[in-house]
């Protein structure tokens, strides 16, 4: 099966009774712990079926004057779809995790801004591969194992050993940073900015801060004609301006040596949600059906800062998990429906709860892997009430 | 800490006596190691009373021996995050799979050494391990590439 722990989508899963073979631990707790803490039917504490449930949800939505639908990211393309169809309907506000996540190096990969590339591409050609404010160990527990440093790849014969030149930026020695041995360097930044700016000073023969550390690197560039750099969050929240970053990879590119970019993973399908609403209305989060555009106020932290919205429809993720405080009680003071096939932090406080299936183990669907290319998930079974079904009947309700 | 030929002999009797067959105690203490012999061979540890306090010593130092697997090989269970790292980078496996567990996914063959299941790695096949039988080599290299130092070698 394909695994939707993360946007890896590991497809040589198998699953042999209570054996599962492959996944890491994270994919693991995901499949095994399938049956854990599910939620159920409720309206305002309140056991209900799932119907009520439903019906309760078109209710708070039809009277809503500025709903959102927010998250999104777990769920397959096909419920996706139907989410941004609800949003047209009620003109409505639709945002994801990626808004605070990695959409920006999405939208520049999908807007063909800077020159990206596939995890087997990089598997089979890579040889700099550059981690940038990214650990895998902990999100991505295969990416490194499966698709980058060590795997052999067809151009890269042996694989890590002589094939690869890896680099690991951060601003602490992470395990990641402890596997940069042979053949690697560990760049400690406290501010990513610098490393950048170095970099570019590099790409036109000055030295910056970082000049010889840059200087080596881009040399090793220099030995291929295919190199790859995969941004995390560490890269987002510890760079003032991402142009400067993208204008970058593009110098390298022109000056120095092909250099593709990647985003570091994140939820399952979180590309699949940037790029379905992109092929919609040409941006891929925080937008607005009524004004037709996608603004930094759109955002489902901002508008709830400044109080826009009235009741929001939350699918599959645990926003009150990670809410500063302030933000948190003006979310509790709107209506709130949750679809998740788990109980949250957020499912406990929420007006209305629908249960679904978990797409890719109970449910079938597509999903995109964080290098764009899409997958038809393998579940263990196909369970009647899952998300898209759940979005049908909205969508007929209201 | 792995366990040294060193931190044996200390402990034996030094006597050089060679009632294990060895010449001497430092190669009694390498082949324990080995487990090309047992701890028991080592007579006069277990016969002469004024050895009783280095016995005692000897053998709880060799406990973790025991659950060590032939090799050596530690895994440790609450460490590992099934990464999968130590399967890929194996010489073996990639000599034995190379459209499997060489270009990084789960095994083709029938008998890996290690083998990612339920989220963890699990050793399965020692046989071929190489620091396994006659001609054994010190080989680290999944060790060496475990990003969370779940696995360990006895023998350092
Ligand atoms: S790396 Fe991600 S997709 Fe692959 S097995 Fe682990 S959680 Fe699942
Ligand atoms: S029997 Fe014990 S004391 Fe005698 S040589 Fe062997 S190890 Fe040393
Ligand atoms: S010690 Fe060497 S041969 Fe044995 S499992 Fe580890 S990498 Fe493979
Ligand atoms: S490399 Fe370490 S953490 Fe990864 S699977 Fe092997 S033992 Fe587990």
């Amino acid at each position: 099966m394909i695994c939707t722990g993360c946007s890896c989508l590991c497809n040589d899963v198998v699953v042999n009774g209570t054996r599962i073979m492959n996944a890491c631990i994270k994919g693991y707790r995901h499949i095994a712990g399938a049956k854990e803490n599910r939620s159920e039917a409720k309206i305002e504490n309140r056991t209900v079926s799932i119907d009520e449930a439903i019906e309760k949800a078109i209710e708070i939505l039809k009277n809503s004057r500025n709903p959102i639908i927010f998250g999104l990211d777990t769920t397959t393309l096909e419920a996706q779809s139907l989410a941004i169809r609800l949003a047209e309907k009620l003109e409505c506000y639709i945002d994801d995790n990626s808004s605070f996540c990695l959409g920006e190096i999405v939208e520049a990969i999908i807007k063909k801004d800077v020159p990206s590339t596939t995890l087997d591409d990089v598997r089979n050609k890579a040889y700099v591969v550059i981690y940038w404010g990214a650990n895998p160990y902990t999100s991505l527990p295969r990416h490194m194992s499966k698709f980058t440093y060590y795997p052999r790849g067809e151009k890269r014969p042996r694989g890590y050993e002589e094939d690869r030149y890896l680099v690991v930026v951060d601003v602490r020695k992470s395990e990641t940073a402890m596997l940069a041995k042979k053949n690697a360097k560990f760049l400690k930044v406290e501010k990513d900015d610098e490393l950048v700016d170095s970099f570019l000073l590099a790409v036109d023969g000055k030295a910056g801060k970082f000049g010889s550390e840059v200087g080596v690197i881009l040399k090793e560039m220099k030995k291929s004609d295919f190199n790859v750099l995969f941004a995390g969050l560490g890269l987002k929240y510890g760079i003032s301006n991402m142009d400067r970053f993208f204008e970058m990879i593009k110098k390298i590119n022109e000056k120095v040596a092909p250099l593709y970019l990647l985003p570091a993973g994140f939820h399952a399908n979180m590309r699949g949600f940037n790029e379905t609403l992109f092929e919609k209305t040409g941006f891929v989060n925080k937008y607005s059906f009524r004004e037709k555009r996608s603004e930094k106020e759109f955002e489902f932290m901002e508008l709830l800062k400044k109080e826009c919205v009235d009741a929001a429809l939350i699918v599959g993720t645990d926003p009150l998990k990670s809410l500063p405080f302030e933000i948190a009680k003006k979310f509790m003071k709107i209506k709130k429906i949750v679809i998740d096939p788990k109980t949250s932090l957020t499912s406990k406080v929420a007006d209305v709860v629908i249960p679904s299936a978990i797409s890719g183990v109970e449910c079938g669907g597509k999903m995109v892997r964080s290098d764009g290319v899409r997958f038809k998930l393998e579940p263990l079974e196909e369970k009647e009430i899952n998300d898209v079904l759940i979005f049908k009947k909205i969508l007929e309700g209201v | 800490m792995p366990l040294t030929p060193m931190d044996i002999y200390k402990l034996l009797p030094k006597t050089n006596c060679k009632k294990c067959g060895e010449q001497t105690c430092m190669s009694f203490a390498f082949k324990l190691l080995n487990r090309e012999k047992k701890i028991e061979d080592c007579k006069p540890l277990f016969e002469e009373k004024r050895y009783e306090k280095q016995k005692e010593k000897i053998l709880e130092i060799l406990k973790p021996l025991e659950k060590a697997t032939e090799t050596g090989l530690v895994v440790n269970d609450e460490l590992c995050v099934g990464c999968g790292n130590c399967v890929v980078v194996c010489p073996i496996h990639v000599e034995k799979d190379p459209y499997g567990m060489a270009i990084g996914n789960g095994p083709n063959i029938d008998n890996p050494i290690l083998r990612v299941e339920n989220g963890k790695v699990k050793v399965c096949n020692l046989s071929i391990c190489r620091r396994y039988g006659k001609n054994r080599i010190l080989c680290v290299v999944c060790r060496e590439n475990c990003p969370s130092n779940a696995i360990s070698f006895l023998e350092g």
